[in-house]
């Protein structure tokens, strides 16, 4: 049935000049379904750890205290200022390489590619999502801070219970943005060799030389990703929507 | 009603594609009336093609080539660098007329793209491990990681023959790097380029070449886009001449590499035979 059905599609595209028959190997049609696979798993862990990141990196330098927010405020200057890809190789060769070192050889080391790639995308978001939060928690009315203090709140309750609710419903148009980034940034771990579903297509089209035709079906894989989480934000912006509050 | 445009997009598309194959064959004019030749080389390093630290300047085993290919051809040599993941795109584009970019013969790349029939030498795949790693032949990568080039023609021997577990990097010094860091335990390229690695390169001393065969052994041709018959004609000529000299028996020793391959292509050129 699967079978056929995948005949069908290739000679329909045929008639229109589009070569799709690595499809039918299972060499390369295998490594390529299980690529969509590890983009999707990258973007995953990605989004839940670069929001805990930002999170975290936003309360600091919202803290107050020169002694967290200083050296927050650098991580986050270092962290956006400079390319992902260069912090990837910069990780992936030369960190990764020193650990390596430092427990004995590389079957020691429990961080893979995989691994590296998800810890460079949640750092590097992280950063990006603590300046969309901070602005968030800016925009919080001085008022209300005051009231949840006098309230009792001690600093960090205020933050957890007031601030970062109300800061979350600010920044979640920015933070959705970021998110749609992140996911089309997942295609930079092809640079280390990880096989997410841009570095099968390059495997494939580098032998057999149909770009175009795994170009379409890279574009529609970003695409429906990206589409479902800028789905998903804006049904949260409903969903959270405070009535009176804001827009 | 869209999906009619489509179809019609698609067949003009097709159309304009096909008008540009027929007109291709005109390089050689271009070539000519341009008063230069652009030649895809490949600068992975030592021996093939690199940058030399002192001088900013292209050497190589594939720069002396594509030199020649010039003066021949009696036009000014461009050469742009390619790698193994762009360079078939290069080709086609018509960014450059040839490719002497260590670009094997195979049977998929045949289907693509024109190749002259005379190869200039025979290039096989060498695997660099560290010294102790217990890899003797190629069986012994099996289940191993081995790190490639993107674009390597060893990526499907050494998966569906030897079973490795492949990790494609961008280019050679990524792979290299991979090696070194440990993320993989070997790393397979042309054998040239790996031998001299190991033979005068101090940092390297801790690995090594352990395998003695190497991994499909296969001609090293010119490539040109498909079907230019008179541009791979006259290419073919300026290659036979490089065997019948000797130019090329005497190049490759410069640069250090293999001449056993190549004695035997002088043989066949010489009495006249095709050498593949």
């Amino acid at each position: 049935m699967i079978e056929s059905l995948l005949n069908a599609f290739i000679a329909a595209a045929k008639i229109i000049g589009l070569n799709y028959s690595f499809l039918l190997s299972a060499y390369e049609r295998g490594p390529w379904l299980e690529g969509i696979g590890i983009t999707i798993g990258l973007a995953l862990l990605s989004i839940v750890s670069s929001l805990l990141v930002g999170i975290v990196v936003a309360s600091l330098l919202t803290s107050g205290k020169p002694w967290l927010a200083n050296p927050t405020r650098a991580f986050v200057e270092l962290t956006r200022n400079t390319p992902t890809l260069v912090q990837l190789y910069c990780a992936f060769f030369v960190l990764n390489m020193l650990i390596n070192q430092a427990v004995g050889g590389a079957q020691n080391n429990p961080l893979s590619a995989f691994a590296w790639v998800v810890i460079v995308l949640s750092l590097h978001y992280g950063a990006i999502h603590a300046e969309a939060l901070r602005a968030g928690i800016e925009a919080v009315p001085k008022v209300t801070r005051e009231s949840a203090l006098s309230l009792g709140f001690s600093r960090s309750e205020s933050l957890r219970y007031v601030e970062l609710p109300l800061a979350m419903r600010f920044a979640l148009p920015s933070l959705v943005n970021n998110l749609v980034n992140l996911v089309k940034s997942t295609a930079l771990g092809s640079a280390i060799a990880v096989g997410e579903v841009t570095y099968a297509s390059l495997m494939i089209w580098t032998q057999r030389d149909n770009v175009l035709e795994l170009m379409i079906f890279i574009f529609l894989v970003y695409g429906i990703l990206t589409l479902l989480v800028a789905r998903a934000g804006s049904w949260l912006e409903t969903h959270l929507r405070m009535p009176g509050y804001g827009h | 009603m869209s999906k009619n445009i489509l179809i019609h997009l698609m067949a003009g598309a097709t159309v304009a594609l096909g008008i540009g194959a027929a007109q291709a064959d005109a390089t050689l004019d271009k070539i000519k009336a341009r008063g230069s030749v652009s030649v895809g080389v490949i600068l992975s390093g030592a021996p093939y093609g690199y940058l030399d630290p002192k001088t900013q300047q292209q050497q190589g085993f594939v720069i002396d080539l594509a030199r020649s290919v010039a003066q021949q051809l009696n036009v000014k040599l461009e050469t742009v660098a390619v790698t193994p993941p762009n360079r078939v795109q290069f080709l086609q584009q018509g960014k450059v007329d040839l490719l002497i970019a260590n670009m094997q013969l195979t049977k998929e790349r045949a289907e693509i793209l024109s190749y002259v029939p005379t190869p200039y030498q025979e290039e096989g795949g060498a695997a660099i491990t560290h010294k102790g790693s217990g890899i003797k032949k190629w069986e012994d990568l099996r289940g191993k990681v081995v790190c490639v080039s993107q674009g390597s023609n060893f990526t499907k021997p050494l998966i569906e023959e030897y079973g490795a577990q492949v990790k494609a990097h961008p280019g050679l010094p990524e792979s290299l790097l991979a090696l070194k860091g440990g993320s993989c335990q070997a790393s397979v390229h042309v054998g040239g380029t790996l031998g001299l690695l190991v033979a005068d390169n101090p940092e390297w001393k801790d690995y090594e070449v352990p395998i003695a065969g190497e991994l499909i052994p296969s001609p090293s041709v010119i490539w040109v886009c498909k079907g230019e018959s008179d541009f791979q004609a006259s290419l073919d000529k300026i290659v036979r001449d490089w065997h019948r000299s000797g130019w090329l028996i005497e190049t490759s020793r410069k640069h250090k590499l293999s001449i056993e391959p190549l004695i035997k292509q002088q043989e066949k050129v010489k009495s006249g035979k095709a050498v593949i």
